[in-house]
């Protein structure tokens, strides 16, 4: 299949049901109700090459990139995407404890203060090369820590060992 | 019954559930760790016979509840990190949300979010979505419930002391557990050589007694020897010197080999432990693991955690020998000379905690960094057939380089810390000696405390050799440090929880072959479901078709029959038996499975063949080449079946390794066999042997057969649809096409492309 990408504001996005979108493309008059967003890239490209998929999974569109979208649309699909996408951003570790390689972290993120489980400190902890830091649990849920070389000394002192 | 949920309830929500539900009629609850917003906080759902209430600030009022006859679908929405339980409810034109109060807006066939939950609780949810539906159509029934629980008790393996979650229920606690345990577990490999290292400390502890004499005689010879002139005395000692060394050195000699037996048979003890725990590990330990890791595991760890065990049994033991026999003879020979001595000893001890400290965690930084290249390697040289394929040496190399650069930058970084301790530790000692020299030097000059110039040398002797098991003991601890990083890893296999069941169970009762599904739902890991509902019989001696489009689950309905896969939702029985209540090695005996890509051994064509099956008879293994259409091509190589096949089966093209592999199946003989795409990857001049080949190994057996080619399962009785993680369609061949669903469409584009083929190729031979 041909992807149908969009390049710039030819298609117009609004939020329904905070994980939903309906897209409208102006010229063509086409409708798509209830469609998904996807990220093709989560981890390397958060705005760039975003799926548009309906509720039997087939992809619709492409979004190029979502800097390119209307203002209203942009707004749309970026909040569809912060429902979707539940990664929150480390900013501090208040707590480690850690034995025979399981941890418990106690951590402080943009959504509130969250303790968690690690059991694979090689696979669970993902530095990338820019200084990001990926963190999946013990549960499968997903943390981000934006710039580790950025953290206070405290939490520095405490990740660093595990990267 | 107890109430049942995942997490502790907050508080006061379980006495507003109860006037919602009704004082008894709460019966679970899910309660999840976000709220509406995404933000983290306390949610809650709290079922009851006939409602469920919902607790989020986002729901008027902080609540709502919804009839579970009001419900026209309750599901699961999983997110990225996070899901959603959300209810769609019947269109009727009624508010059917919060009938009690708050919402009183037109809902019907809306879907409704409810509450928003980590994947922590999403299994939990999974199974009360399951309940709410089934008690809309069924009502309530206790059975419905324990459904519910048995996904509740899956949960609920945590430890009871630290409440964190177990490997599987009533495992050990890694946490809880502490370093003395994790020894004691070594121990194990070290008792079996308990007389080679006793015998060695006996010899040590000799040898070390034979190295003090020599600083004593030091002692005469200044002192009487040399001021008396006395060379019959100086004879006689040399030559008792000469004899002493002989005997200490043929000792440490004899000692020394005894040691390397002995840490032969601690080294070889785990490595065949871990390789043989690794051959029993489910396969979602290896999901997570890279073999890298695991091959570092038993090389590099066993090494380092040998060494250690050495260092502790035997030199350990020897220096602190050496110490109280210095302390001991020091004070004997003048008390406030050994006071001087001893100065220096606290403040290597704080040194020396304070290293281990310091370098506990860069020797795990380490361990990444090493583990990395252990990868890489275990990647990249198996495959270096695709990198000169892509041409993709250099990039290999490049990223291979930048690995050892940072093991170096890491290993530099740590050898700093490392040598910068034992040099501050030694510059102290050194201190030690000066303070000696200083003080006694002085007290033998003004001849105080009767210090003579003989006590002061052996003094300064003794001192430079007591400050040697000083040493040694405050650097145990970087080899501490970096043992306890290596025997995490090799406990993390070794205490990992094995596939369940192998021996547990005695069934010589051979599989009639009738397989069935029940309710079965399956994910990799919480994020997505794979299965979802599976209902599925298969009868004995059915030739079993599954279909699909790539993706959609075939093959893990094979991986859960193969058992690759046991914490699955539902059940699986063969025969009427639940397949976990089978002996899973004997199970798996009376299973042929012959998948896509045949894995070959190192070995010769017969014992590939002959794999698996201990004495087999040479007229066995060629009668199942023939069967599988394999004898022909191998007698025609010049070693027939003693032809040595390469890693991975070189030397065999793909159509001949499948071949072989059906031979393995064949010599099996057993009850089930499943294909795995088996003529996925030949062309169709061999997919006409494989093929023949299978029709004749499948007569009487109960058969899966996965195939995109659809003229693959020509032979079939049953045809199972497979879309998106459920079964669509279930049937006979010729029904399905009747239908004309899913199946029908996929003959038909198959149909449709094999006439293009066709005419393109009579258009080339024209």
């Amino acid at each position: 299949m041909i992807l149908r990408y969009i390049d710039g504001p030819e298609a117009r996005f609004t939020l329904k049901d905070k994980i939903f979108v309906d897209m409208e493309f102006y010229h063509t008059g086409e409708v798509f109700k209830d469609m998904e967003l996807r990220r093709m890239f989560p981890v390397s490209g958060k705005n760039k090459y975003i799926a548009v998929i309906d509720g039997d999974g087939n992809e619709q569109a492409m979004i190029r990139d979502i800097s390119n979208l209307d203002e209203k649309s942009r707004k749309a699909v970026n909040d569809c995407l912060e429902e979707y996408y539940m990664m929150p951003r480390i900013l501090k570790f208040t707590e480690m404890t850690d034995k025979f390689g399981i941890w418990m972290w106690t951590a402080i993120t943009d959504k509130g203060e969250v303790k968690f489980e690690i059991r694979n400190h090689i696979t669970a902890v993902k530095p990338l090369f820019d200084n990001r830091v990926l963190i999946k649990d013990a549960n499968d849920n997903r943390y981000e820590i934006p710039d580790y070389t950025k953290l206070d000394k405290h939490s520095l002192k405490l990740i660093t060992p595990n990267l | 019954m107890s109430f049942m949920s995942n997490i502790p309830l907050p508080d006061g929500i379980l006495e507003k559930a109860k006037n919602i539900l009704g004082e008894d009629n709460t019966l679970f609850a899910v309660v999840g760790d976000i709220k509406m917003d995404g933000s983290y906080g306390k949610s809650a759902l709290v079922f009851g016979r006939d409602k469920v209430a919902a607790f989020d600030d986002a729901h008027e009022n902080g609540y709502t509840s919804v009839d579970y006859e009001d419900i026209e679908r309750a599901k699961v929405k999983r997110l990225y990190g996070n899901a959603l339980f959300r209810v769609k409810l019947k269109d009727s034109g009624k508010d059917r949300l919060n009938p009690d109060g708050g919402n009183k807006n037109d809902n019907g066939g809306k879907w409704v979010n409810l509450i928003r939950f980590s994947y922590a609780a999403a299994d939990m949810a999974d199974a009360a979505a399951v309940f709410a539906e089934t008690c809309r159509d069924e009502g309530y029934s206790d059975n419905l419930l324990e459904a519910v629980r048995s996904t509740y008790m899956k949960m609920r393996s945590f430890c009871p002391k630290c409440g964190r979650k177990l490997p599987s229920p009533d495992s050990p606690c890694f946490n809880c557990a502490g370093k003395g345990k994790m020894f004691s577990k070594l121990a194990k490999y070290v008792l079996p050589e308990k007389y080679n290292l006793i015998f060695c400390i006996i010899l040590s502890a000799v040898t070390t007694g034979l190295s003090l004499m020599p600083t004593y005689i030091t002692k005469i010879m200044v002192d009487d020897v040399l001021p008396n002139k006395d060379t019959e005395k100086l004879g006689k000692i040399i030559i008792f010197l000469i004899l002493l060394y002989i005997v200490q050195y043929l000792l440490t000699g004899v000692r020394q080999y005894r040691l390397r037996c002995a840490s032969d048979g601690i080294i070889t003890g785990l490595k065949k432990d871990i390789f043989a725990k690794a051959q029993y590990l489910p396969m979602r330990f290896y999901d997570k693991s890279s073999t890298g890791s695991v091959i570092n595991r038993v090389n590099s760890d066993t090494q380092t955690v040998k060494e250690f065990v050495m260092r502790i049994s035997q030199e350990a033991i020897v220096q602190f020998f050496t110490m109280v026999g210095i302390v001991i003879i020091m004070f004997g020979i003048d008390w406030q000379l050994a006071l001087l001595a001893l100065c220096p000893i606290p403040l290597v001890v704080f040194i020396s905690r304070r290293f281990r400290k310091m370098v506990s965690p860069k020797y795990r930084r380490l361990w990444r960094r090493s583990s990395a290249i252990s990868t890489m390697l275990a990647d990249s040289i198996p495959g270096i057939r695709v990198i000169k394929a892509f041409s993709n040496e250099k990039r290999v190399i490049n990223k291979f380089e930048r690995y050892c650069d940072e093991w170096r930058k890491e290993d530099q970084h740590t050898g700093m810390y490392a040598a910068i301790f034992p040099t501050l530790i030694t510059f102290f000692v050194s201190c030690g000696s000066l303070l000696i020299w200083a003080v006694g030097g002085r007290w033998s000059v003004n001849g105080d405390y009767g210090v003579t110039a003989g006590i002061l040398v052996s003094f300064i002797s003794y001192a430079a050799t007591f400050y040697n098991p000083v040493n040694f003991f405050a650097n145990l601890s970087d080899s501490y440090a970096n043992a306890i990083a290596s025997a995490e890893k090799i406990l993390d296999i070794i205490d990992a929880e094995p596939e369940h069941n192998f021996g547990a169970y005695k069934n010589d009762e051979p599989l009639q072959g009738k397989i069935e599904f029940k309710n079965v739902n399956f994910s990799f890991d919480r994020s997505k479901k794979v299965l979802s509902n599976i209902n599925l019989t298969i009868e004995p001696g059915d030739i079993v078709g599954i279909v699909g489009t790539t993706g959609s689950g075939k093959s893990t309905l094979i991986n859960l029959i193969m058992r690759y896969y046991d914490d699955y939702d539902g059940e699986i029985l063969i025969d009427g038996k639940n397949i976990k209540d089978i002996d899973m090695g004997y199970y798996r005996s009376q299973i042929g499975f012959v998948q896509q890509e045949p894995l070959m051994f190192r070995d010769s064509v017969f014992n590939n063949i002959a794999y698996g099956c201990g004495d087999v008879h040479v007229e066995q293994v060629m009668h199942a080449a023939q069967i599988a259409n394999a004898h022909t091509f191998i007698s025609k190589m010049p070693d027939a079946y003693d032809t040595m096949l390469g890693e991975r089966g070189v030397g065999l093209s793909g159509g001949e390794k499948q071949r072989v592999s059906i031979a393995r199946a064949v010599l099996k003989n057993p009850g089930i066999l499943i294909f795995d795409e088996a003529t996925a990857a030949v062309d169709s001049e061999t997919e006409f042997l494989i093929q023949g080949a299978i029709e004749k190994l499948i007569r009487g057996r109960t058969t899966i057969m996965i195939a995109h080619r659809l003229s693959t399962l020509r032979k079939a009785n049953k045809i199972v649809v497979v879309d998106k993680g459920e079964i669509i369609e279930c049937g006979a061949p010729d029904e399905l096409l009747k239908r004309k669903g899913k199946y029908y469409k996929l003959v038909q584009i198959q149909s449709m492309s094999e006439q293009l083929l066709k005419e393109k190729q009579s258009e080339n031979f024209e």
